[in-house]
């Protein structure tokens, strides 16, 4: 690259622009790189997950190919499938199926010479290779998808995550709002309560807030998962509130001059310039929804039809019975829908620079 | 939407010129208390309760699954708690020296992986966050397993890649992750690095609100880029830090899922994992003690508290809100 | 302000339909009684489709009454249970429960014996030392006989195969023939020997062999699958931790067993130690199913575990200690909740669970029926199922017979301060099978001293 630039002396200006420009590719290209090397370190459990989703349980407990989803290659003789071994002999060494195994020696068959019949190879068959190709047992995802009722549980949860980040999202920003902005007596103290249903431990209030819901005839609903959030989250407003407390006060102080009521002022001052931050919250709401889990068990655990996707994902972790494979596909199943929400809501983020009007 | 609300802000301004004229200051209070009127109500409605009534369980003999047989015994839990058991102390030591080595480096890295996920030189940003996210959506049953999994001894992923640098990591001699008094925290840490994501997206949605003026500004006066991160980004995204270590603090004392399912609550190895909430986890649910549950429950709320005003009290030092500067 | 009126109404709204939700039971609608799983076996997504089958079959032959079933997943079953059961929400009937599960629940269920007396409720299709079985001094009659689970030893014939071995016996008191022809007692010295020659490492040694890798091991010769000190210990014979006069105690037996354990897994290395038991070559707990260890001991619930199984495996009876063999047993049932508003409708769906629908839910759970009319057909209805069909010369009568060598005291028999205890031996077991180093001359007096305090509490 260095020597194109010396072979082409023209001394202008662009010059100094494309050694600019080199170096910003550079640097990208280096800082791509660094977090790229970052993220399939970080991304080794998620591998593990993803890998371990696409194993049988036979080739997971294969403690000789540990790595891959591989298969071994079979060949079928008299009816019964064995697999194929790297066999040294004296020939060289060849492809060979291992009929019966055995400690000091084990007999072969060659799929060439099927008539040579059993060939008895003396030595210990676990130091032989075998020959394997990749395999991924994608019937795992077909199976854990029909194993549970995939598309009802996916809808409900999605029901749930969308009309409540949206209750939880409109009363978080106002209750937000209030604490941020105005001035009234015993804010702080509120703001200390609000802080401490926080950080009293939910297990401590679960027995009560379950009498609670089931006097109230709730039992058996969504209402105690969903009625709740209409009425803010303390998560979410004290988010909010520190987002709030970092927007200058100018334009706010500027509509009030021009007659903006505080309603006003609020929806179309403060919320457009908090964009990024409510779409955080929403997509914190939304993902927290996604994996609410004990709330709806203890709530729905009559009502099957009702449940949402990580009340179905748990009954595959029987007390008797474990199916790991099909959790772990289950799970990345349930995981794509929520990262592609994601992805999407990127797209709000870099937006949300250019509606505050702060970027470029 | 708009329509609505502009001609409700319209009438309530006229119901203000007709009443007797509020003075600012009483103006403001009302709005102040209408826009968190939605959280008053819900907290008395649906928190309040509950939240008395565990305070009210401190002072009985609960056995959860007899609750007609609960006795009023005073302050006996308490007395309990403060005197008596030894759990309490030692699993609140553990916790608070947990909380200092994990949530530091977790909100440094969830801090450099967000600016670095926010460098105007990196591709493929929206892919990246994407992926950066990812292990905090995994539901937390496959998630368990995957970590199991990873850091065991003889087959886990960890000590496989760990060997390829020709250290020895495998086996009964080699790096047992869960095993090992000494080790156990830094996987602990390890694995609450995959939780950070929610924390890198408020820090991103942070590192959004910095006007880019300050950094040409900086740039301009021949700033460095460490020194613009130092003297610009982190005062300008310190409401949001100061979010995260609040939460963090909290999150930190009430440190629970990890343990619990990877030790089961046995405190082993050497009761390194006895962390306070497992203490109360078990006295709740699995003794079925739930007066003395209760008890532990707002000892640690009384802890974080304490510590979440502290950390109000040094705000005042270090977070720079924008919208505040003439307060 | 207009919000804030709004929010008034919502509110107003909400309280009216709670209070309508709540009064809407009349007196001449049927008794709705909620039918609890999860506690034991019963959660697992397979299993669910049978039970609401049964359910729907009880609804429509007892109009009076309106079933509702409730599954909640294994893990979090006794949270959610014991927060209805606080909250005052507790369900009617629980179940299938074991022995253990139950004591999870001091307290919370109804004695039986009246509803038996006054129904006139037939018991002698029951074994009646079986009805005894959940008499619970103190509590009265807990629960009706469900389901038995013995155990006994499952073998993988392939690895025995391998290795060129004979396979244990199928039958009580006979002996193992071992590959050179000799007869030998079957008892722990002989699994432990057989044992090790099944263990392999990744080279193909065993631990008898010079250059044995420990850290290496592809195969296991023996375990005890899916179980904790006491069931472990059963094989050493029946004991508890605790003498006539609720005074703490270590059995003798438990000595030797923790010690034969300690070595099995540090020592010999045929025993999966707690890591390895953990890992994916073993099948991330579900040791057998994994087809790398040569014989596990578990119950008749495991069964299913083996529908689809690659691998050639049998039956073989659990070998003896000092001339005796104990076989530990698991024995589920259903209880009724002592807060239950409607006990007499309670007891019309348990006596339907163990009695109309028992032939089907103890096929679904893997129990053999606890009613001897349905025991006769019981071997030859589990030879059809699909760990059985089409595989030849299984040894199934020893499912009947091991039941008859079961543990008594049972290894899940309450101890004083039931929870606090178990989970002091739990904690005990814990460390024995993941540290090394854990020392049993030391350990074992420290538990006996703990177990003593905690009985003395209550």
């Amino acid at each position: 690259m260095a020597t194109i630039s010396t072979s082409f002396p023209r001394r202008t200006m662009d010059e100094h622009q494309i050694a600019r420009r080199r170096r910003r590719i550079l640097t990208t290209a280096a800082v791509t790189l660094f977090c790229l090397i970052i993220l399939s370190g970080y991304l080794v459990p998620v591998f593990y997950g993803l890998i371990s989703s696409l194993k049988t349980k036979d080739q997971a407990s294969d403690a000789n190919a540990p790595i891959m989803p591989m298969k071994e290659i079979t060949f079928t003789y008299e009816g019964e499938a064995y697999p194929l071994y790297e066999v040294p002999l004296e020939s060289g060494t060849k492809q060979l199926a291992l009929v019966k195994k055995g400690r000091a020696s084990s007999k072969f068959v060659d799929p060439q010479n099927v008539e040579a019949g059993l060939i008895d190879w003396q030595g210990n068959w676990r130091s032989l290779p075998a020959v394997r190709e990749v395999s991924p047992a994608w019937e795992n995802y077909p199976e854990a998808f029909n194993k549970i009722d995939f598309p009802r549980l996916l809808m409900n949860t999605l029901v749930y995550g969308l009309v409540t980040m949206f209750g939880t999202v409109s009363a978080s920003a106002m209750v937000a709002y209030g604490f941020a902005r105005y001035r009234f007596r015993f804010k702080n103290i509120l703001f200390i309560v609000l802080l401490g249903t926080i950080i009293l431990p939910p297990q401590v209030t679960l027995v009560p807030t379950y009498a609670f819901f089931i006097s109230i005839g709730w039992g058996g609903t969504w209402a105690p998962m969903i009625v709740p959030q209409f009425f803010s989250n303390a998560y979410n407003v004290f988010l909010l509130r520190q987002y709030f407390l970092t927007i200058p006060r100018e334009m706010e102080e500027a509509a009030m001059i021009d007659g903006a009521g505080p309603i006003k002022t609020f929806l179309r001052v403060i919320l457009p310039q908090a964009v990024p931050a409510l779409t955080a919250v929403a997509l914190f709401h939304f993902f927290f929804a996604w994996n609410d889990y004990f709330g709806p068990l203890i709530y729905l655990s009559g009502r099957r039809e009702l449940q949402p996707i990580t009340v179905g994902l748990a009954s595959f972790n029987g007390l008797y019975s474990a199916e790991p494979q099909l959790i772990m596909a289950a799970a990345v199943i349930s995981t794509i829908l929520p990262l592609t929400i994601f992805f999407i809501a990127q797209r709000v983020f870099m937006q949300g620079i250019v509606i505050t009007g702060v970027d470029k | 939407m708009s329509v609505v609300t502009e001609s409700t802000s319209q009438v309530i301004a006229a119901r203000g010129h007709n009443r007797r004229v509020l003075t600012n200051r009483q103006r403001e209070e009302r709005w102040g208390f209408f826009f968190i009127s939605p959280w008053l109500i819900g907290f008395a409605l649906f928190t309040l309760f509950p939240m008395i009534a565990s305070l009210i369980f401190t002072t009985y003999d609960f056995t959860l699954s007899v609750p007609d047989e609960a006795k009023f015994i005073g302050l006996d839990n308490w007395r309990r708690m403060l005197f008596e058991d030894e759990t309490v102390w030692r699993s609140l030591w553990i916790t608070i020296r947990y909380a200092f080595l994990s949530l530091p480096i977790g909100m440094i890295v969830a801090f450099l992986l967000a600016v670095l996920l926010n460098s105007k030189h990196l591709m493929g940003k929206a892919v990246f966050r994407t992926l950066f996210y990812a292990p905090t959506m995994i539901p937390g049953i496959a998630s368990i397993l995957i970590f199991v999994q990873v850091f065991n001894p003889y087959t886990g992923w960890v000590n496989r890649i760990i060997e390829v640098f020709g250290i020895k990591a495998m086996g009964v001699t080699g790096l047992r992750w869960f095993d090992d008094p000494n080790l156990i925290y830094l996987a602990f840490v390890f694995i609450g690095l995959y939780g950070i994501g929610n924390t890198i997206v408020i820090n991103l949605a942070g590192l959004q609100g910095v006007p880019t003026e300050l950094y040409e500004a900086a740039t301009i006066d021949g700033a460095s880029w460490f020194t613009s991160l130092y003297r610009i980004t982190l005062p300008m995204v310190s409401p949001v830090i100061f979010y995260n270590l609040v939460l963090g603090t909290i999150g930190s004392l009430q440190y629970f899922t990890v343990p619990f399912v990877i030790n089961g609550g046995s405190g082993y190895p050497d009761g390194t994992t006895e962390f306070f909430m497992i203490h109360f986890f078990k006295q709740t649910f699995r003794f079925s003690n739930m007066g003395y549950g209760a008890t532990l429950a707002w000892l640690i709320f009384v802890i974080a508290l304490v510590a979440t005003l502290a950390l109000f009290g040094t705000s005042r030092r270090w977070v720079y809100y924008a919208g505040e500067s003439n307060r | 302000m207009r919000k804030l009126k709004l929010l008034a109404c919502l509110m107003v709204i909400l309280a009216i339909t709670a209070g309508l939700s709540g009064t809407s039971v009349r007196a001449a609608d049927p008794v709705k009684i909620r039918w609890f799983v999860g506690l034991g076996t019963g959660s697992e997504t397979e299993k669910i489709p049978v039970q609401e089958e049964v359910v729907k079959a009880f609804n429509e032959s007892h109009p009076d009454i309106i079933l509702e079933l409730e599954i909640v997943a294994n893990n979090d079953a006794y949270t959610a249970l014991n927060t209805q059961f606080a909250a005052g929400n507790a369900p009617d009937v629980v179940g299938p429960v074991g022995i253990r599960g139950r004591d999870q629940f001091p307290g919370a269920w109804l004695d039986l014996s009246d509803l038996i007396k006054e129904t006139n409720y037939d018991l002698s299709d029951f074994d009646p030392a079986l009805v005894d079985f959940y008499n619970v001094p103190g509590q009265g009659q807990l629960g009706l006989p469900f389901g038995i689970y013995p155990s006994f030893l499952f073998v993988n014939t392939d690895l025995f195969d391998e290795a060129g071995l004979p396979y244990p016996p199928a039958k009580f008191g006979e002996p193992y023939v071992d590959k050179d022809g000799n007869s030998v007692e079957w008892n722990m010295d002989t699994l432990r020997t057989l044992a090790m020659d099944l263990t392999v490492d990744t080279n193909g040694l065993t631990p008898n062999d010079e250059g044995f890798d420990a850290d290496q091991i592809v195969q296991f010769g023996f375990g005890a699958q899916w179980t904790d000190l006491r069931g472990r210990c059963s094989l050493f014979g029946a004991a508890l931790p605790v003498d006539a006069d609720g005074k703490a105690v270590f059995p003798e037996s438990w000595s030797t067993c923790t010690q034969w354990f300690q070595d099995a897994m540090w020592k010999d290395h045929f025993h999966p130690n707690g890591p390895y038991g953990g890992s994916d070559i073993l099948n991330k707990s579900n040791w057998f199913q994994s087809g790398n260890i040569a014989m596990v001991q578990v119950h008749t619930w495991y069964f299913a575990n083996l529908n689809d199984s690659k691998f050639n495996w049998n039956l073989a009876v659990v070998p003896s200690y000092n001339g005796k063999a104990t076989a530990k047993l698991h024995a589920d049932t259903f209880m009724i909740s002592k807060a239950t508003k409607h006990p007499k409708e309670a007891f019309a769906v348990l006596s339907y669970l163990v009695g109309e629908a028992s032939g089907k839910l103890t096929t679904l759970y893997g129990a053999m029926p606890a009613r001897k009319s349905l025991q006769a057909d019981y071997l030859a209805k589990l030879g059809e199922s699909p760990a059985f069909a089409g595989r030849e010369g299984m040894n199934m009568q020893v499912i009947p017979d091991s039941a008859a060598y079961n543990d008594n005291p049972n290894h899940e028999a309450g101890l004083p301060n039931a929870l606090e205890s178990s989970d002091r031996i739990t904690k005990f077991w814990t460390a024995l099978e993941n540290d090394p180093a854990f020392d049993l001359a030391v350990e074992i007096p420290l538990l006996v001293a703990d177990l003593q305090t905690l009985y003395d509490v209550k």
